[in-house]
């Protein structure tokens, strides 16, 4: 019979298939006769013989034998049925006589379904084939739902299990596992296996808590449902899942369990690289911000319970942004790969957590939340989940800042990736992790300003300059956008003819009523790259001006721009420029950049290139605040610069250290000898004035000859102060070729 | 010999009563002599009428079949039978009771299925002399039935004709 037999046997209304085997020939031809009249579908045959081969092609749906018969008799024929594949299950009725018990126990040994006495009460053999065949329908669905189970367990590599007490109420041998429950286990369905086979299975160190939460389970009767790693007999790990409820006797005591176990290994390596996707960095696999905040309020609720003192480091790499920006991400990678490394051996770190064990681990086990990570772009944190005081957590500071003092090798490149490190302390710095992480982040911001590279405990004077700065960095965003940001400008004086020469643009920001001096928000706006958009918007704005004045009277001369030298590292900066002054319509010539010396010495090698572009295209190249770096004076012979401008602070000392004069005439003549423009700076009066004239500097800059203005007020100022000749910076002897020349020529498009 | 048949036939239930009772008339009649069986008819008719309800148009002219086969069958089993016997082959003469048992019950041959059922009984039990002595009646009984089968067959021979 084939599978979908028993379903349509019930839905058609098909006659169901006999065969009829006997030697009487006469019941043979009566029987299936009443049965024909009964629906069903006879075959006669007379002997066992004939019987099975008929059967070799053909199954009917039931067979009905003479038990007594010539030949191969009935139990024999039913044996020799039974072997045959395909009829393990058909069921078979046995006619036997009336008296004849010793058939009747034989029909059933031989493996006939049922024994049918013979007669000729035709109604009862129907109802009894009836009969027979309708428990064969429900034994071919149950053996089908039972195969479906087992290909499903197998499928979901599981299998059932009962557990039960024997005498003396002991669990421990009453034991068995389906055929595919020992199948998970990678055992035969022949193998015979109890519970101290499985527990060999599990690891010394797991056996033990296992047991005691058994002996627990069996205390409370309460449910079975966990994990358990073993190590299978044939080496493979798996995890088993164990569920299992008890079960009650009519007194209600539990006396056995009954559940299933399954190979959750599978679903357990996705859960756990899901957990740890969702709580490790994928960069430098340390714990992310999720697990970190995690770990540190766990740390916490100990320190809390057994008054201690908790350590939240934050650690924030120096000019990392620099690396990132000039080496490329994947070498920022990775450096912060390597650092990494070195910061997970600063600490006692641990890896891997298994929340709930911790609980139960002994009063020690929250030294295993000591860890370091990673907070996302430089930012590391090192928790220390127990210290004693400041000094051990400076100790680990201090640990940090050695590993990270050798350079990192990255893109063939020596990097120095120093840090700067914040310490809060629980409870003294913060009753939160919230409040730890600000307050180790003031602390780590307090290193930055004093010069990078150290670490510092939180204490709360740091706290107001935090805020402070961090208030003015999300103000600063927004500057740019609401266009508060002002350009203003101071005249460049050239004293031998009483002549603007050019003007130095300065930035103000104009916030609410305040104006804000570049001092106060330049560091800023360089520390967070927003000098960049601040530097490209500098250089329209500039480009715009020059062609107002220009406009309006015939301004000529050239507008400096200050500049970063991030700025000169980019490749963009030529088509900028080009790009302003097109769109204005005036010569390269108009704009000039000011680089500071610091600045211009910090990364030389790549500044060049630009320098060099920029003098070919008619900008030309200021080097401002000179004498305050350590310039090589070789290097400056080859540099294209057209104009060096003398630091302020040596003007103003002029007349009063001698030194400063002695630097100031030094750059004057190195300036000279070099044939290079050279601009003092921060002229107040005039006697400084006279000393620079006389060193052979004229052109000079300050509030002697005007503070920085906006741009509306250059012109009144050339109209009020320049042509009438009047300030008492104005050379003594006017010469015939006056400022009104300059509006002649300065009138000149080109 | 009545306590052979006692436990079994009181087991019996329904139709299957009148085979008890047709059997208890063949315990008096082994008790009372040969004559007593004279007064019952060879072929009991409700099992023909049985027979004849299997086939009730005639169409498949069962029971001109079934006497037929009978006929052949009870020819061949008599001979196999009275050799078995020549022989002293006693399992062999009890399979042939055995068949006949059956087949002559199904075509109401109630006596001679009764014969049958002792002979098979006696010698299961071992008991070769009880077996033999009913061997005569059986042969005796043998005959009655030919008659009356043959006398049927000729009946339905000629109604279809």
């Amino acid at each position: 019979m084939t599978l979908h037999h028993g379903v349509s046997l019930e839905a058609t209304d098909r006659r169901p298939t006999v065969l009829l085997v006997d030697d009487d020939e006469v019941n043979l031809l009566m029987t299936a006769a009443a049965l024909r009249d009964r629906g069903f579908d006879i075959t006669s045959t007379t002997g066992g013989e004939e019987a099975l081969t008929r059967l070799a092609s053909w199954t009917p749906d039931v067979v009905v034998l003479d038990a007594i018969m010539p030949g191969l008799d009935g139990f024999e024929t039913c044996v020799a049925l039974r072997n045959m594949p395909g009829f393990d299950h058909v069921p078979v009725l046995m006619l036997t006589g009336l008296d004849d018990e010793a058939s009747i126990n034989r029909a059933y040994q031989v493996g006939a379904t049922d024994f049918f006495v013979k007669a000729t009460q035709w109604s009862l053999l129907a109802g009894r084939l009836r009969y027979l065949l309708r428990a064969s329908r429900t034994r071919q669905e149950l053996e089908r739902s039972k195969a479906k189970l087992a290909r499903a367990q197998d499928l979901a590599r599981m299998g059932s299990f009962d557990w039960w007490q024997e005498e003396g109420r002991s669990f421990v041998n009453g034991l068995e596992l389906s055929e595919e429950g020992l199948r998970v286990f990678g055992y035969g369905p022949d193998d015979r296996v109890n519970l101290r086979d499985m527990l060999r299975m599990i690891a010394p160190t797991d056996r033990e808590p296992l047991v005691r939460l058994a002996r627990q389970i069996l205390y409370q009767v309460s449910v079975i449902a966990t994990d358990v790693p073993m190590t299978l007999p044939d080496g493979r790990f798996r995890i088993i899942h164990v569920e299992a409820e008890p079960e009650f006797d009519e007194h209600g005591h539990c006396c056995a369990y009954t559940g299933i176990v399954q190979d959750v290994t599978d679903r357990r390596i996705a859960e756990d690289r899901i957990r740890h996707l969702a709580n490790y960095d994928a960069l430098t696999n340390l714990p992310n911000r999720r697990q970190l905040i995690w770990r540190a309020e766990r740390a916490l609720e100990f320190g809390r319970r057994l008054g201690h003192q908790v350590a939240l480091l934050l650690i924030d790499l120096d000019r990392f942004k620099v690396i990132n920006d000039t080496l490329g991400h994947a070498a920022g990678d990775e450096l912060l790969m390597e650092v990494a490394f070195r910061l997970r051996g600063c600490v006692r770190h641990c890896e891997q957590l298994f929340e709930g064990v911790i609980e139960t681990a002994g009063s020690r086990s929250h030294r295993t939340l000591e860890a370091v990570g990673r907070l996302g772009g430089d930012e590391f944190v090192a928790l220390l989940p127990e210290v004693a005081d400041e000094a051990d957590a400076q100790r680990v500071a201090t640990r940090i800042l050695e590993a990270l003092r050798e350079p990192v090798v990255v893109a063939g490149q020596d990097c120095f990736a120093t840090a700067s490190v914040g310490i809060a302390l629980f409870p003294r710095d913060g009753n939160t992790v919230a409040d730890l992480l600000r307050n180790s982040d003031v602390a780590m911001y307090a290193v930055k300003s004093q010069g990078r590279n150290d670490a510092l405990v939180y204490t709360p004077r740091l706290a107001g300059r935090g805020r402070e700065k961090l208030a003015l960095e999300s103000a600063l965003h927004k500057a740019i956008e609401r266009d508060e940001l002002v350009l203003y400008y101071q005249p460049k004086i050239d004293v031998a003819n009483g002549k603007m020469v050019g003007v130095e643009a300065l930035m103000r920001w104009r916030r609410g009523d305040l104006l804000i001096q570049p001092a106060d928000f330049i560091p800023v706006a360089e520390e967070t790259g927003l000098i960049v958009p601040m530097s490209e918007w500098a250089l329209r704005q500039a480009a715009k001006q020059a062609r107002i004045w220009a406009d309006a009277f015939g301004f000529s001369d050239s507008i400096a721009v200050n500049m970063p030298n991030r700025m000169f590292e980019r490749t963009d900066l030529i088509e900028q420029i080009s790009a302003a002054v097109r769109d204005e319509g005036i010569p390269h010539s108009m704009i000039q950049l000011e680089i500071t010396e610091t600045g211009l010495m910090k990364d030389l090698q790549r500044v060049i290139p630009s320098l060099h572009r920029l003098t070919e295209i008619g900008v030309q190249i200021a080097v401002d605040d000179f004498g305050t770096g350590y310039s090589s004076l070789a290097y400056l012979t080859s540099l294209p610069i057209a104009e060096v401008k003398i630091d302020r602070s040596f003007v103003r000392d002029l007349g009063v250290l001698p030194q400063s004069l002695a630097v100031v005439t030094a750059i004057i003549a190195l300036a000279k000898s070099l044939d290079l423009k050279v601009v003092a700076e921060g002229v107040e009066n005039t006697r400084q004035q006279d000393v620079l004239y006389g060193e052979g500097c004229t052109l000079m800059q300050g509030f002697l000859f005007s503070k920085p203005l906006p741009p509306e007020d250059i012109q009144a100022w050339m109209e009020q102060v320049v042509l009438p000749r009047k300030a008492p910076w104005m050379p003594p002897v006017p010469k015939a070729r006056t400022g009104t020349e300059t509006i002649v020529d300065g009138g000149r498009r080109s | 010999m009545t306590p052979v048949y006692g436990a079994d036939m009181l087991t019996l239930e329904g139709e299957n009563a009148r085979v008890f009772l047709n059997q208890g008339a063949m315990v008096e009649l082994n008790n009372s002599g040969i004559e007593g069986m004279a007064t019952r008819p060879v072929l009991d008719a409700a099992c023909m009428a049985e027979l004849r309800a299997l086939d009730p148009d005639g169409k498949a002219q069962l029971v001109k079949r079934v006497l037929t086969t009978y006929l052949a069958s009870l020819a061949k089993l008599v001979e196999q039978l009275r050799v078995a016997r020549a022989e002293g082959a006693w399992e062999q003469v009890s399979r042939v009771a055995h068949t006949l048992k059956s087949s002559s019950a199904s075509i109401g041959a109630l006596a001679l299925s009764a014969l049958c059922a002792d002979i098979e009984r006696l010698l299961r039990a071992g008991d070769v002399a009880g077996a033999s002595a009913l061997i005569d009646p059986f042969h005796a009984e043998v005959s009655r039935v030919d008659a009356a089968v043959s006398q049927t067959l000729q009946h339905l021979e000629a109604a279809a004709s």
